[in-house]
């Protein structure tokens, strides 16, 4: 296939995609409405690690951090200076795109677990210090957090309760626009010189790669893609909190993304899915007695599974659900075509 | 000055807390190349054991010594039973994998643990302690009119002597000995007949007994504790581990009590519960930055 062809059928494909999500949630309840826009919301999160973690093999255990500083800088914009909501999108996500430079600094010095240390300490110090404390109240609006009860959209008022499929049908929209150019990057100048520096950071600076630059560059934009996610989060929720950009949603991003696969931009969305609706198909369904024991299914159990299901994954499956999956597909096509062509290919 | 004293007592002792947990993580990465980010969940599961034992399950006629040494000991055998069996049904199966691979595994363990100990002892502050030695052995320092608990010396002591107790194992028995060959070389250890698989098993052991030592000696020091807030030790138990380099004892326990006294004596001016967290941070960098790169990464690509 052509390069032209190939980028129309990824275009069809995403189209095809973004008509049949965006409907899905119309006939269902309002919580599961509040879910679908989670959904997106943390596969905003999980993409900003495959961007980082995928592609330019930079690890990061703050990604929650980043979506918080886009929530919360978007809900200063919108409470304090009665903004419209784009240009509090677009603050957020500035402001976390700033964080995620300077993240990006003792990037350029270390990687592997130092790395993972590092933003281990930077997403707890934002977890514990910037999002709780007083002297930071101008960001965070204190305990209470921003409310952002209604906004403007373009001089459009919209109410988070009653807009919320509207919220939903524009944020998968972004989800499914960034989706898109993440696939292409993946083959273009930039997304080879992101993949040059994953494979060796040394080869990489031998063939005219600036690391500096390009390290800097993956830090920033993958945290503004995690900011784009939590910038929408005060129109989604109402709210903002510190509770749900915490250190342990950090943790759960990289444990979902590495566990759907995070060379992957799909297993971003399944991992979306799969983070903000199974927990509340537990809380919901998973309570009434079991031959004659009552039991009651929390979100605690939602996350001991990840937790497993990650060791599980890391021991038989090393490229995540979606990944080993495709690769059983492509195999499986792979021997089909062969018996079909009678062509026996020779390794 | 008794002030000064005062908070340098207060720093010392969570220095001590500090050191004992960073001592298992270096413990457990030397040997096994496994950077352990689950090593305060696994103290915090631990302690949360012995902390059950103590209030729940004692019976209220044992006299107070008996009821402790029954909460430590079950609180250090649960410990010991659970660093065998992380090693035996996880880490044994990802030795030949990247050390990146080991410590994303590790994240999944501190997921599982964390919630599971939420969901059985929920999300509640505690604050009944279990003092090791009676609360009411107080000493009061001299010249300065500090008192100072019994149980912030026997933490501070234990540190040190863990520290030299461990480094004198390492170099003077033969288990010692192979310990240490495995962390230079595991493939060139086995080939001179070092059982491999026993030492991780023994260093994990030893790891996850040395955290839920430093879990338990936190309730002794009578802060609130919840199950979140003793998983998260992590992080300064991990700066007090890179100021030794991840390889040295001695200077692992120094950088403990170090990050103590760094952490203890801003909040003489500033009342805040997070800004000890960007302390250990700074240090983190100041540590990671400072220090040659690339002769660290020789450490860490081991």
């Amino acid at each position: 296939m052509t390069s032209t062809s190939k980028l129309m059928v990824r275009v069809a494909l995403t189209l095809v995609a973004f008509t049949v999500l965006a409907r899905i949630p119309a006939g269902f309840d309002v919580g599961f409405k509040f879910d679908a826009a989670l959904a997106v919301i943390w596969a905003f999160g999980l993409l900003s690690l495959v961007l980082l973690t995928g592609y330019v093999g930079q690890i990061s255990l703050c990604q929650a951090t980043f979506a918080g500083v886009g929530a919360y800088g978007a809900g200063m914009m919108v409470s304090s200076f009665h903004a419209d909501y784009l240009v509090a999108v677009v603050v957020g996500v500035a402001a976390a795109f700033a964080l995620g430079v300077v993240v990006g600094l003792p990037a350029l010095r270390l990687r592997g677990i130092t790395l993972a240390i590092v933003t281990l300490g930077i997403a707890l110090v934002f977890d514990r210090y910037v999002f709780q404390d007083h002297a930071f109240e101008w960001f965070t609006g204190g305990s209470g957090g921003w409310r952002v009860g209604e906004a403007n959209v373009f001089g459009l008022r919209m109410d988070s309760s009653a807009h919320l499929m509207a919220a939903y049908v524009v944020l998968l929209a972004l989800f499914c626009l960034v989706a898109l150019l993440m696939v292409n990057l993946h083959d273009s100048g930039a997304g080879r010189r992101f993949r040059a520096i994953r494979d060796s950071e040394l080869a990489a600076a031998t063939m005219g790669v600036d690391l500096t630059r390009y390290k800097l560059l993956a830090f920033g934009l993958s945290a503004a893609i995690a900011g784009l996610g939590g910038a929408f989060y005060p129109l989604v929720a109402g709210s903002v909190s510190p509770q749900p950009f915490w250190l342990f949603t950090s943790l759960q991003f990289a444990a979902i993304a590495v566990l759907m696969g995070v060379r992957y931009v799909p297993a971003a969305a399944l991992g979306g899915v799969f983070m903000a609706v199974v927990p509340d198909v537990l809380t919901r369904f998973g309570h009434g007695t079991f031959l004659g024991h009552q039991y009651d299914i929390s979100y605690d159990w939602f996350s001991i599974a990840v937790g497993v299901l990650l060791i599980i994954q890391l021991i038989v499956l090393p490229d995540g659900v979606w990944g080993d999956i495709r690769n059983r597909v492509h195999h499986a096509w792979a021997a089909a075509t062969a018996i079909g062509t009678r062509k026996v290919k020779v390794a | 000055m008794s002030a000064l004293a005062a908070y340098t007592i207060i720093g010392l002792s969570l220095g001590g807390i500090f050191s004992l947990a960073a001592l298992g993580i270096v413990l457990i990465y030397r040997t096994t190349g496994v950077l352990n980010l689950a090593h305060g969940a696994m103290g915090m599961f631990s302690t949360f054991v012995a902390w059950q034992v103590f209030y729940g399950w004692s019976h209220p006629f044992w006299p107070a010594w008996l009821a402790t040494a029954i909460a430590l000991l079950a609180g250090l055998v649960f410990a010991a039973a659970l660093g065998l069996a992380l090693e035996f049904a996880v880490f044994r199966n990802v030795r030949t994998r990247e050390p990146v691979v080991k410590a994303v595994i590790t994240i999944g363990v501190l997921l599982a643990l964390q919630s599971a100990a939420s969901l059985i002892w929920k999300n509640n502050q505690y604050h009944l302690p279990i003092y090791v030695v009676p609360q009411t052995w107080v000493w009061v320092m001299p010249g300065a009119d500090v008192p100072v608990g019994a149980n912030s010396i026997l933490i501070i002591a234990v540190a040190v002597g863990l520290a030299f107790g461990l480094g004198a194992f390492l170099r003077y028995t033969s288990f010692g000995r192979a310990m240490r060959a495995v962390s230079d070389s595991p493939t060139s250890a086995s080939l001179w007949g070092v059982p491999v698989s026993k030492v991780s098993a023994v260093s994990w052991m030893l790891g996850s007994l040395v955290a839920a030592l430093a879990g338990i000696l936190i309730t002794a020091q009578g802060i609130n504790f919840d199950t979140t807030s003793l998983t998260l030790l992590i992080i300064d138990a991990l700066a007090a581990a890179l100021i030794g380099g991840l390889v040295s004892l001695p200077l692992t326990v120094l950088g403990g009590f170090v990050l103590g006294l760094l952490e203890t004596y801003p909040t003489i001016w500033i009342q805040s519960i997070g800004f000890p967290r960007l302390v250990a941070l700074l240090v983190i960098l100041a540590v990671l930055i400072v220090r040659n790169p690339r002769g660290f990464a020789a450490v860490a690509a081991k």
